[in-house]
């Protein structure tokens, strides 16, 4: 029995009253900034292994709980700053992600050779995930952890306007990232063969580029990066078994948004789905954020379903 | 009769002893508990077997399809308390939302190929989801947002049950549920006997070669689209009049979207009896494992889970819809007399 | 066929056979039923989003019926001990309802305790009212459970509305007491059943008692990032915030408030999250003067409890919180039942709970002594009638953030007030 009560307006956003003033919508965009940063980090590994390996990984999100984990664990016990157990959590990802594609993901590839992205790929990431996510309840129990670390709630002030520590340090870590991804892919070896081998297989094998080596090693690349971004998630985040789960659906619009395979659409979709939620939330109750975010991905798909930066493929 | 009819006969024979079976099951198995998880399990094959119609023959990978079991939920449901209309007839009116909506999201999505197609409805599932959260009325109908809606609890003559499509007892329920998978395999098994099952298939697997036969693949694919969804509804009725209760967390979720998909996938996407053999595997030991080993260590049941969705794939990634027919036709063979030809 | 496949179609062969069997095994009960047992079915969230609040629950009721059987289990049954089956509801209600029918139908449990979310409890309250099976509800607060005539059902905590109308009341009282001023509020709930449910009371309240809302926000509870929130709540500039979250959003959420430096006069948590003990120890400083509403605390002053609570926290790691402590008194009301109903019959043992009136004393059990309130006791609609809340505090004591009673201001902790408005 409801009490009888005033409703909101029915089914309408429900209008925020107060001003949004100009200092609001600044702070509103560097807020935006600093999300999008690390949103389109925990999405260039996801873009990478999706436009070389062309299949979706779903186990994406499990990936970066690990990579959470792992540096959570590293920092409790060796009381190092996060950004230093980036020595070893990078390596350990890298090793992990190369095992978890060779031994899951390539059988698949090689019984299917002739098909372009085989949908089992798919089935399999999701046992993954799912094996991922509970072996982690199961060896870590559920609860919610949060590090502390110098940088916990410390500030930069500019002018008014707030800038956390550690996302900003989190910013910085994006631009270095993908500067250096997009350095190894353009000017070493095995980035030029993963160029090759992500637009067209069998050319590649033909000029003598072992396929299933290059998979593996991007694989591998895609986890490291997820590593990275459990470094930089742990000082502000906390971390859970099904953390993963928060962070997929959003790292498959944000991938698809910029256009698969691409690392700056990764970037720049990291950044527009962050400053979509930080401005539009001041605006509206912040659960309609989630709808503008799907609404904006499904317009993409439709008017250019390449992505922003993506090529025109027969996708 | 030689070997051939033999066989054929013993085909026909084998198929009228198991419907007879199963129709007759629970006259002997009266125990509450199994029927209920036979009603469950009838109904993911049931909802597997409509998605199949998409993403089996049409080749696709729909990963959003909970959205319109909600649709039809909440239409029929919502019907019910505003208009007293019967959630027979709000069933039919959910179909035809569903796959007006249907048609909406697959004109451009069929379009694209593969993951954008996944993806699009995954993200077209979310959006339903969140919309549905975030409302609490449309115009007189309560949606009540995230709480879910409590389907009045309505107890009267049978007649009135009949009328309310709402049971004390499990039986009928049993019975709704058999019916509507019996119809969903037979429209399956007419469908792909027809031409525009011939073209989807064929469009599914050599696109190029459809389109030069001049072949309007995508046509019949959203028509497949439609068709899928219109009976994927009835599904969310009977589940709103089974339960009386559903929420969108619940009945709108990613997960229950990927387990349709993965029912069908696992049993064999593509094939009739697929999904159901998908549905008869996968459910047990997802009940299973959390019935015996949830409360010892929690989450050992969904590793298994997703072990089994691995070894699958890996080992019979067509499904196990095909040692499984061959086991049956080696059956067959047997019973019959019939000599086996040595296979290339 | 070759050797590979035909291994291969053996294995699957042999999977889908088992698959089958399994069919026919999850018939059939879990757990035999022992001479003198009494069988009590517990649906409770063991894996997924709620999996840190339910396995809580769990040991507060593990613990409570090893401490019952070992001082001799029901006395007026010979003897008989209580034995649990738990099952896993994963939060979704669909798994809520077979569960219930499988403990009723197969398990023949005598009575059914469960199942902490709201959407899981209501169907299968239903379930257990179909078939005539008490149903105790420890934990879940949605007034709806008890609202719909049923008879099989039984609450032992407070119901939403009363949460909120003491949230209400600690406000007045402490606008009396430091004389604040306090006029505008701001709503910031989790965006579930639970949240939304708590936002319809707080506007009724707020309008009575003359506040000018100026943020009503609802949010995902699931969000990966709180920001775009505590922005608003600063640009609203409320003197009061209430909130409503789970524990992964209360931690997120308070961090960031304190990153992002939002004040106001007094902010009161509905349990929930802010109760869940990891709260404190993911948030550190963040925390502190924050207030919260809990059915119980462990600095109440009751003699038994820091025995008792010395005792969970050695077996499993952290402080028992006001809903475990609701289920640890729900298995004394139960064997209290059991005792006066000198029966397993479900029948029975429903109309002895309909008569509880267990209140504390030197004679009573330790589950009652504990309780904030003096007595467990069911109105018509099954409703524990004195279910009681109290106010915490977030204080520094001696180095631990530990959570102070404040309110009401008789059952408050020696020598500790209320710091109100908060610095």
């Amino acid at each position: 029995m409801e009490k009888p009560g005033p409703f909101k307006e029915p089914g309408l956003p429900r209008p925020n009253k107060n001003e949004v003033t100009m200092d609001v919508i600044i702070q509103a965009i560097i807020n935006g900034i600093l999300t999008g940063s690390y949103y389109g980090l925990a999405a260039l590994g996801l873009t990478l292994v999706f436009g070389v390996i062309k299949v979706i990984n779903f186990a994406h999100g499990s990936l970066l709980m690990v990579g959470m984990f792992a540096a959570y664990w590293i920092v409790m016990l060796t009381g190092w700053h996060p950004y230093a157990a980036l020595i070893l959590v990078v390596p350990m990802l890298f090793i992990f992600g190369y095992a978890l594609q060779g031994i899951v993901i390539k059988p698949i590839l090689e019984a299917q050779r002739d098909v372009r992205e085989p949908t089992e790929v798919i089935i399999v990431t999701t046992g993954v995930w799912y094996i991922l996510d509970n072996l982690a309840l199961m060896s870590f129990g559920a609860q919610y952890r949060v590090v502390q670390t110098s940088m916990s709630g410390q500030i930069f002030m500019l002018g008014d306007y707030i800038f956390p520590k550690a996302q900003t340090y989190g910013l910085i870590t994006t631009i270095v990232t993908s500067g250096l991804l997009l350095w190894f892919l353009k000017y070493t070896k095995m980035g030029k063969s993963i160029r090759a081998a992500s637009l067209d297989r069998d050319a590649a094998s033909l000029m003598g580029i072992n396929q299933y080596r290059v998979y593996n090693i991007a694989f591998g690349i895609g986890a490291a990066i997820a590593g990275i971004v459990g470094c930089v998630l742990i000082p502000f985040y906390y971390v859970f078994p099904s953390v993963g789960v928060v962070f997929d659906v959003k790292c498959f619009i944000i991938v698809v948004l910029g256009g698969l395979g691409s690392i700056p659409g990764a970037l720049i979709g990291g950044l527009i789905i962050g400053l979509i939620e930080s401005l539009f939330a001041q605006y509206m109750a912040s659960t309609w954020t989630e709808l503008i975010v799907y609404v904006v991905f499904l317009a993409v798909l439709f008017i250019r379903p390449a992505g922003l930066f993506g090529e025109k493929r027969d996708w | 009769m030689n070997a051939s009819s033999k066989r054929k006969t013993i085909d026909t024979i084998l198929k009228i002893v198991l419907a007879g079976v199963v129709f007759t099951l629970p006259l002997w198995m009266t125990s509450p508990t199994y029927l209920q998880i036979l009603i469950l399990l009838f109904f993911y094959a049931y909802l597997t077997t409509c998605w199949n119609l998409v993403g089996g023959f049409a080749g696709v990978l729909p990963l959003g399809h909970s959205a319109y079991v909600g649709i039809g939920a909440y239409t029929s449901t919502v019907l019910f308390m505003t208009y007293g209309l019967s959630p027979w007839l709000g069933m039919f009116v959910g179909g035809i939302i569903a796959a007006i909506v249907g048609l909406i999201i697959g004109i451009p999505t069929l379009k694209l190929r593969g993951a954008y197609f996944a993806l699009s409805t995954m993200a077209f599932g979310e959006g339903v989801r969140v919309l549905v959260e975030n409302t609490m009325k449309i115009g007189p109908f309560e949606i009540n947002g995230p709480r879910g809606i409590s389907v009045p609890l309505k107890v009267g003559t049978p007649m009135e049950n009949l009328f309310n499509y709402q049971f004390v007892d499990k039986l009928p329920y049993y019975y709704i549920i058999l019916i509507l998978l019996c119809i969903a395999i037979f429209i399956t098994w007419f469908v792909s006997r027809i031409r525009p099952g011939y073209y989807i298939i064929a469009g599914g697997e050599e696109p190029e070669a459809a389109q030069a036969l001049g072949i309007n693949v995508a046509r019949y694919k959203e028509m497949f689209m439609a068709l899928s969804c219109f009976l994927t509804a009835f599904a969310g009725t009977f589940y709103a009049q089974l339960n009386l209760y559903f929420f969108p967390k619940g009945i709108l979720s990613l997960d229950f979207s990927f387990e349709l998909a993965f029912i069908a996938l696992i049993g064999g996407r593509g094939t009739i009896a697929g999904p159901v053999i998908g549905a008869l595997l996968l459910r047990p030991v997802g009940e299973f494992s959390r019935i015996y080993l949830s409360a010892v260590l929690p989450g050992l049941h969904l590793v298994i889970y997703g072990l089994v969705l691995i070894l699958v794939m890996l080992f019979q990634p067509r499904g196990l819809v095909e040692p499984l027919t061959r086991f049956y036709n080696w059956i067959l063979d047997k019973l019959s007399g019939e000599r086996k030809e040595v296979k290339a | 066929m070759n050797k590979r496949t035909f291994w291969r179609n053996y294995l699957s062969i042999m999977v889908f056979a088992f698959a089958c069997s399994l069919v026919f095994m999850a018939g059939t009960p879990v757990q035999a039923a022992g001479e003198k047992e009494i069988k009590i079915g517990n649906i409770l969230p063991l894996s997924g989003p709620s999996a840190s609040v339910g396995i809580q629950n769990q040991k507060a009721i593990e613990l409570a019926t090893e401490m019952i059987n070992k001082a001799g289990g029901i006395k007026s049954l010979g003897g008989a001990k209580l034995v649990n089956i738990f099952t896993d509801s994963k939060g979704d209600p669909t798994v809520g309802v077979s569960a219930a029918e499988q403990l009723i139908n197969t398990d023949k449990v005598s009575l059914i305790s469960g199942c902490w979310n709201s959407a899981v409890t209501y169907p299968s309250t239903q379930v257990a009212e179909r078939y005539q099976v008490p149903f105790l509800v420890p934990v879940s607060v949605a007034d709806k459970i008890t609202e719909r005539g049923f008879k099989y059902t039984f609450r032992i905590a407070a119901k939403d509305s009363w949460w909120a109308r003491d949230q209400f009341r600690f406000l007045e009282d402490m606008k009396k007491a430091h004389g604040t001023k306090l006029e505008t509020i701001a709503f910031v709930y989790e965006n579930g059943d639970w949240g939304t449910g708590m936002q319809k009371q707080w506007d009724i309240l707020a309008k009575q008692y003359g506040y000018k809302v100026v943020l009503d926000e609802p949010y995902p509870s699931t969000a990966s990032d709180l920001t775009p929130v505590a922005l608003k709540i600063k640009n609203a500039k409320p003197d009061v915030i209430l909130l409503t979250s789970n524990a992964a959003d209360a931690i997120l959420l308070t961090n960031t408030m304190a990153t992002m430096k939002v004040k106001a006069k007094a902010i009161i948590g509905t349990g929930g999250g802010h109760a869940d003990p990891m709260f404190r120890k993911n948030t550190a400083k963040n925390c502190e003067y924050m207030f919260d509403v809990v059915e119980w605390e462990t600095d109440l002053g009751r003699p038994e409890i820091p025995k008792l609570n010395a005792e969970f926290k050695k077996r499993n790691g952290y402080d028992l919180a006001g809903e475990s402590v609701d289920a640890f008194a729900s298995v004394y009301v139960i064997a209290d039942a059991l005792e006066r109903a000198k029966s397993a019959d479900p029948k029975k043992i429903r109309d002895a709970l309909a008569a509880t009136n267990l209140c504390q004393g030197p004679k009573a059990p330790l589950g009652i002594n504990i309780l904030s309130y003096k007595c467990v006791g069911f109105d018509q609609t099954g409703q524990n009638k004195e279910a009681g809340i109290v106010l915490v505090q977030f204080r520094n004591v001696k180095g631990t953030m530990e959570r102070v009673t404040v309110w009401p201001m008789d059952a408050a902790r020696k020598g500790f007030k209320a710091v109100f408005p908060m610095p």
